[in-house]
């Protein structure tokens, strides 16, 4: 299942506040799609340190498609 | 395109927290003095009690907020650090703030060792963050308006305190300097290559951020310090050769007022009605800014206006409690519970609840000590007309920076104890 968090005209950290949020629901084989006007690298690392892993993507107009799923046990 | 938020490199929070908190000092001891001098002060922009005042606030209040907002700003908006930050923040912030007491007690006092050690301890802890801070910039891959703003502000911190040390010189004694020309030369490079300068690139990066706004247009933001930067090598020239010294200042006045009418202009497009503490401080600064650069501009047209104590009073008021006070009040309020909130985002374990930014500094403090703000502005404004309303405005604007002050220290403070409470729980796991 994808969930999708348009954070485009969301007041920081607003975006960040309901990723973190949907990050808690996550589950395996789930995604979370994120738009956003800059690349999050705060999220990043905080992903990063809980095992999330993610794929992100330059638009053309410059802001960011941020695709997050949950790690698997033993997946790096 | 907005730039990356490098927050993953950025510095301790005690680096940047040590210089926000102490700033508002400045400002209670500036809006005391004011009160207790009285109504003298607006009579000449050469007394030394006016020259004590300005500096507690360009030297104190706006130096600490700018310094700290610098080292935190590197990583975030042009993806560099400085070296060894805790060492740097820990030498440079209380010989800046030791400096920033000393040099309004040489200048009210005309106490000539005052002004030399202040002038020393300037000289020293500036050239740390000149170093420290250039060097990150002059080594960062980033490139872009922001980048090139803050490389051009840091030059300009350091040409500022260069001249502003050769002044302190003169009038402690040592040497015949031209002081007047090296005056307007000091305050041009103050106000303008320094704290426009950096003003324009933080708002670069800022401004469409926090206020959700279109972003500046590219070549007008890459134009912009440079522009500044050739009106300013201009205006340094009278020292040694004679300038059309009307025209170079229309030309700065209209850099400025370009500056502020398109970050209005901005702010009117910005993509939700957001009406926040920010946001209004910063519609405040870009007026004052608006208004000054007119009134100067006007001033140079009509050199009858020139001499006239009431018009230097309000130019002065419009800048710098009016612009840069206002702007960094503004700032302050962004920054002290966005970076609270994402270190203890960075220390909690998932699920693990975190205060949101409105528990750490609540909007209804905010809006408080900004009406506050406001009524010191009006009422400093007044005083060039009513020059006896100067003991209230003074006891206005020290009462609004001390509950600055304390908006921010309990913002800390709950920050402190909502990371004690997740490393307990982290433990209890």
């Amino acid at each position: 299942m994808r969930r999708v968090i348009d954070g485009r005209d969301l007041l920081p950290p607003e975006p960040l506040e309901l990723t973190l949020a949907a990050l808690d629901q996550l589950t395996e084989g789930d995604d979370l799609l994120l738009l956003l006007n800059c690349r999050p690298a705060p999220l990043f690392g905080i992903l990063r340190r809980h095992g999330y892993f993610w794929d992100e993507c330059a638009q053309g107009d410059g802001s960011f498609e941020i695709t997050i799923r949950k790690g698997i046990v033993g997946e790096q | 395109m907005p730039a990356d938020l490098s927050f993953e490199q950025a510095p301790p929070i005690s680096v940047p927290l040590r210089f926000f908190l102490s700033a508002p000092i400045f400002g209670v001891v500036a809006g005391a003095l004011l009160s207790w001098w009285g109504a003298d002060v607006v009579t000449s922009r050469w007394l030394g009690e006016t020259l004590a005042l300005t500096h507690l606030l360009v030297a104190g209040f706006m130096l600490q907020a700018m310094t700290g907002a610098l080292f935190q700003f590197l990583p975030v908006a042009a993806g560099c650090n400085i070296a060894r930050p805790m060492l740097v923040a820990a030498t440079v912030h209380p010989l800046l703030a030791a400096a920033a007491l000393l040099l309004p007690l040489g200048l009210a006092g005309g106490i000539a060792i005052a002004l030399r050690v202040a002038a020393a301890l300037f000289l020293f802890a500036v050239a740390i963050v000149v170093v420290a801070t250039g060097r990150a910039l002059l080594r960062t891959p980033a490139q872009g308006a922001t980048v090139l703003a803050l490389r051009l502000a840091v030059g300009g911190l350091a040409i500022t305190v260069l001249l502003g040390t050769a002044l302190a010189d003169g009038l402690a004694g040592h040497r015949s300097w031209p002081l007047v020309d090296l005056t307007s030369i000091h305050v041009a490079w103050g106000l303008g290559g320094w704290a426009l300068v950096l003003l324009a690139g933080v708002s670069y990066f800022v401004v469409p951020m926090f206020q959700l706004t279109p972003p500046y247009p590219p070549r007008f933001a890459r134009w912009l310090p440079l522009l500044l930067l050739a009106v300013l090598l201009v205006w340094s020239l009278q020292l040694i050769v004679p300038i059309p010294q009307q025209l170079v200042l229309i030309c700065g006045m209209a850099l400025a007022g370009a500056f502020s009418a398109t970050t209005l202009w901005l702010q009117q497009r910005r993509r939700r009605r957001i009406r926040d503490p920010v946001f209004w401080f910063f519609r405040l600064a870009m007026s004052c800014l608006l208004a000054a650069a007119l009134l100067a501009a006007g001033v140079a047209l009509l050199p009858a206006l020139h001499d006239e104590a009431s018009v230097a009073w309000i130019l002065g008021v419009l800048l710098i409690p009016g612009v840069f006070v206002s702007a960094i009040n503004g700032m302050l309020y962004k920054i002290v519970p966005f970076i609270s909130w994402l270190h203890l985002q960075r220390l909690a374990l998932p699920g693990t609840p975190v205060p949101n930014i409105l528990d750490l500094l609540p909007g209804s403090a905010m809006r408080a000590q900004m009406i506050l703000h406001l009524l010191a502005m009006v009422l400093l404004l007044m005083s060039a007309v009513w020059p006896s309303i100067v003991t209230l405005a003074g006891v206005a604007f020290a009462t609004s920076s001390a509950w600055l002050g304390v908006n921010l220290s309990r913002a800390v403070w709950r920050y402190v104890r909502a990371r004690g409470r997740i490393g307990a729980s982290e433990r209890g796991r």
